[in-house]
């Protein structure tokens, strides 16, 4: 295989990897503040804004995962 | 019956506007990074491209500074004072495109020079035909960075690109809608009486919700002071979002240099707002073992900047996605449709549905990535102003505020607290 093509592959890995891992990660951070909110009710608006926050910064370290990956397409000579 | 009529035409009409894009799609190429870049240039495809003005501040080639303006790009590469910058290393440019380390040096040097620079004097030469099917195989003026031919250089590109220009126009929606109605609370309408008419009302919504749910849980008693940043932000940031979403609109926020410099605001903001308490835990953290501190500054002084650095590259990377995922399932229609006519067709309804999808998808962005924004920098101000008791237990009741009191008498129950301040939470950070 040429040195592109593997290159290719590994940013499109890269990339299923970063999101497989914001994924599951928002999702444990969704059922706990949804455990939480059932539990309590009375939370459930504090606890919604916490959960954003939380998610948000998730994804922001999902996104820098992300933009290597892109930048790694979008750099590559050729493409 | 009806909706499936509805649904039919809506499928009719759908293949009925496959057939000329499919035609188009032979020869054009769709790129999709491409369109949400910014370029200098308005696009209202199908129709015509509208180019936007191009202004230079140069210093001339006898050391004086001129100020050049043109109208269009194509006029200023015309007037043979300006040519496409020659950037190879950049994946647009034709050298870039086709040229394999391998392949022989004089094709190289061929579309090095069709593509990398063109004089003025090369154009008026060709013809204006020749011209534009030699710069969509290569880069149109409108699409580069122009350099100043000759021994004068560009000292500053006042260019209006396409995202500058609905930052503008988000700036005029904004000011049309938010200055007649701050001038009725000046007047007392909606302080003294209820809130007249549907702009006020829908505004007050809004405005309410930003103090109360994002700006006074994260500020407390000092949410007067930053609340008028917070709202400019939010709405600025939504504004630019859902122009984006509008038919020939461009997302002003899916260009990296402006979520940087929104970002930039926000970090200088949270500076200016630090206390002695503020600095004290980034320099000499209290708590910490000595042999810890060595470790532990610099990573609280790499964290002052990751933290903008974070939001300028989540609400880019936010409004770029959506973007680029709706190209790339519209893009699907014409792989397929190049390998077969009749699956594109076929390939156009399930493309449309996904496409409506993350449109509506993109619509929730848009207002999530706005509000997102806003509370991480009420919460990164809230965190630099805040003035921790030094037991270090956050969690401690910081007594009725005025809001608590305010809230709760107009429940009509006995004075007690709506919110603890999430400020001092220190286990949430970029």
């Amino acid at each position: 295989m040429e040195p592109l093509g593997l290159g290719l592959l590994a940013a499109g890995l890269g990339a299923g990897l970063c999101v497989l891992g914001a994924g599951l990660g928002i999702g444990r951070l969704a059922a706990a503040a949804l455990e939480g909110s059932a539990r309590q009710p009375e939370a459930a608006g504090d606890i919604r804004t916490t959960m954003i926050i939380a998610a948000a910064l998730i994804e922001g370290a999902t996104f820098f995962g992300l933009i290597v990956c892109i930048l790694m397409v979008v750099a590559s000579p050729g493409v | 019956m009806r909706t499936s009529a509805r649904l039919a035409l809506l499928v009719a009409g759908l293949v009925a506007a496959t057939a000329p894009a499919l035609a188009a799609g032979e020869d054009g190429e769709l790129d999709a990074v491409h369109h949400t870049a910014d370029g200098y240039y308005l696009d209202f495809s199908p129709g015509p491209k509208l180019e936007l003005p191009r202004l230079f501040l140069v210093r001339r080639a006898d050391g004086a500074l001129g100020f050049d303006a043109f109208w269009s790009s194509t006029a200023a590469v015309a007037s043979g004072r300006y040519a496409i910058a020659d950037h190879g290393d950049e994946p647009h440019s034709p050298a870039a495109h086709a040229v394999d380390p391998l392949a022989d040096d004089t094709v190289a040097e061929e579309l090095a020079e069709a593509g990398g620079r063109l004089t003025g004097e090369e154009l008026a030469e060709t013809s204006q035909e020749e011209v534009l099917g030699e710069q969509t195989e290569a880069e149109a003026p409108y699409d580069a960075l122009l350099e100043a031919t000759g021994a004068a250089a560009i000292v500053v590109d006042f260019s209006i690109s396409r995202h500058l220009v609905f930052i503008f126009l988000a700036i005029g929606i904004l000011a049309l809608l938010l200055i007649p109605t701050a001038g009725k609370y000046r007047r007392g309408i909606g302080r003294t009486s209820a809130p007249r008419g549907l702009l006020q009302n829908m505004l007050e919504t809004v405005v309410i919700y930003v103090r109360d749910e994002i700006a006074r849980p994260n500020l407390g008693e000092k949410t007067d002071r930053y609340l008028p940043y917070l709202l400019t932000v939010f709405f600025f940031i939504l504004t630019c979002n859902l122009l984006g979403l509008v038919p020939f609109g461009a997302t002003a926020t899916a260009n990296i240099t402006v979520t940087v410099v929104l970002a930039l605001f926000t970090f200088v903001v949270t500076q200016f707002a630090g206390t002695k308490d503020y600095w004290g835990h980034v320099f000499n953290p209290p708590g910490v073992p000595l042999l810890l501190k060595p470790i532990l500054i610099p990573i609280e002084i790499l964290g002052l900047f990751t933290k903008p650095f974070a939001l300028a590259v989540r609400l880019f990377a936010n409004m770029t996605a959506g973007h680029l995922v709706i190209l790339n399932l519209i893009g699907l229609i014409f792989i397929v449709g190049g390998l077969n006519a009749a699956a594109g067709y076929v390939t156009s309804v399930p493309a449309l549905f996904l496409t409506l999808f993350v449109y509506a998808l993109e619509l929730l962005v848009a207002f999530i990535q706005a509000y997102v924004f806003t509370i991480l920098s009420a919460l990164f101000i809230g965190m630099a102003t805040a003035e921790h008791e030094h037991d270090h237990d956050h969690s401690e009741d910081h007594g009725l505020t005025a809001h608590d009191i305010a809230v709760s008498a107009s429940n009509g129950q006995a004075p007690h607290k709506e919110h603890d301040r999430t400020v001092g939470t220190e286990a949430v950070m970029a």
